[in-house]
């Protein structure tokens, strides 16, 4: 059992606090980044709590979904910065 | 597993071919020629995308060297190709087919990225985290240290063995959400549903106490 005398940085207290609603589980968000990051790429303030919570919340698919904008972005030759900033906005 | 040869059609981008994505799952589900040709552009769209992420975790980390990157582009590009083309019945054409691909190709070097970083790296399954100060005044440093401290007794009150072990792993030490569910036999999935389970009573906990009045949202 752990006691009472572990001390967590500001920013992992934080992390532990967050409130990534509403639920998306894992495999959802998978199933719909696709479709999701070409609204974003094309001007669609994010518009979806769910996926917005879980790019927030959950830092393996948020990591993987900014690096599949900016690969799209890439393709179409427009500057990444913008979507990538609505990819979590609210 | 193999596939067609990528040199001989390296001179055109798979990504900037015009295909409608109707184009792509008939011609890769259909035998004949067309198919070998579309299988073989499905692979270099796949070691695109997995060479971009590859390229993005590793770019601050020299020491890695370009043989050991060469093999992790080329082990998951070949397992996303199994993936994408076990699922090609799945895609609706809610996005462009290529953006679809992608996403398998990202996923699948995320993972032996993450798998391959901490190979030989032992994973912490109960956490002491150093203390951290934080912000600059008395103040801040009391207020940040005092949360903390509530966010730490909530933990050992609040969370089962599982989940304390899971958000201690996860965002204390910060162990890959992947390299943790090999660990324990688990998925991502499963994994963050328990994070998200035990968010919840940590909220919870905070709110009654009254370190929380609000949700936290978008940190
Ligand atoms: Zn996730």
């Amino acid at each position: 059992m752990m006691s009472s005398h572990r001390a967590l940085s500001k920013e992992a207290a934080e992390r532990l606090t967050l409130a990534a609603e509403p639920w998306l589980s894992c495999d959802d968000c998978f199933e719909q980044i696709d479709g999701y990051i070409e609204r974003v790429l094309a001007g669609d303030a994010a518009r979806d709590p769910a996926m917005r919570a879980h790019l927030i919340g959950c830092a393996a698919c948020g990591d993987e979904a900014r690096s599949l904008l900016l690969l799209v972005a890439e393709d179409q030759g427009i500057d990444p910065g913008p979507a990538l900033s609505r990819l979590t906005a609210e | 597993m193999t596939f067609l040869d990528d040199h001989e059609l390296a001179d055109t981008d798979p990504a900037r071919s015009e295909r409608a994505p109707d184009d792509w799952v008939e011609l890769l589900s259909l035998p004949g020629p067309g198919r070998d040709e579309a299988l073989a552009r499905l692979h270099r769209l796949l070691l695109k995308a997995a060479g971009h992420q590859v390229s993005q975790m590793l770019s601050r980390l020299p020491a890695i060297g370009q043989a050991r990157r060469e093999d992790m582009v080329n082990q998951a590009a070949d397992e996303a190709m199994v993936a994408v083309l076990g699922k090609l019945s799945s895609f609706q054409g809610r996005s462009q087919f290529t953006t679809w691909a992608y996403k398998f190709g990202i996923l699948h070097a995320a993972v032996e990225v993450r798998r391959n970083l901490w190979r030989n790296r032992e994973v912490p399954l109960e956490s002491l985290a150093e203390p951290a100060a934080v912000g600059t005044s008395p103040e801040q440093l009391a207020e940040a240290a005092d949360f903390s401290q509530a966010v730490s007794r909530a933990i050992d009150q609040v969370l089962t063995p599982h989940q304390r072990r899971v958000v201690l792993a996860l965002l204390v030490d910060e162990v890959p959400v992947d390299v943790l569910a090999d660990r324990l036999g688990s998925t991502r999935n499963a994994l963050y549903k328990t994070l998200h389970d035990a968010r919840g009573r940590l909220r919870t906990r905070l709110t009654v106490a009254g370190y929380l009045s609000q949700p936290l949202r978008g940190r």
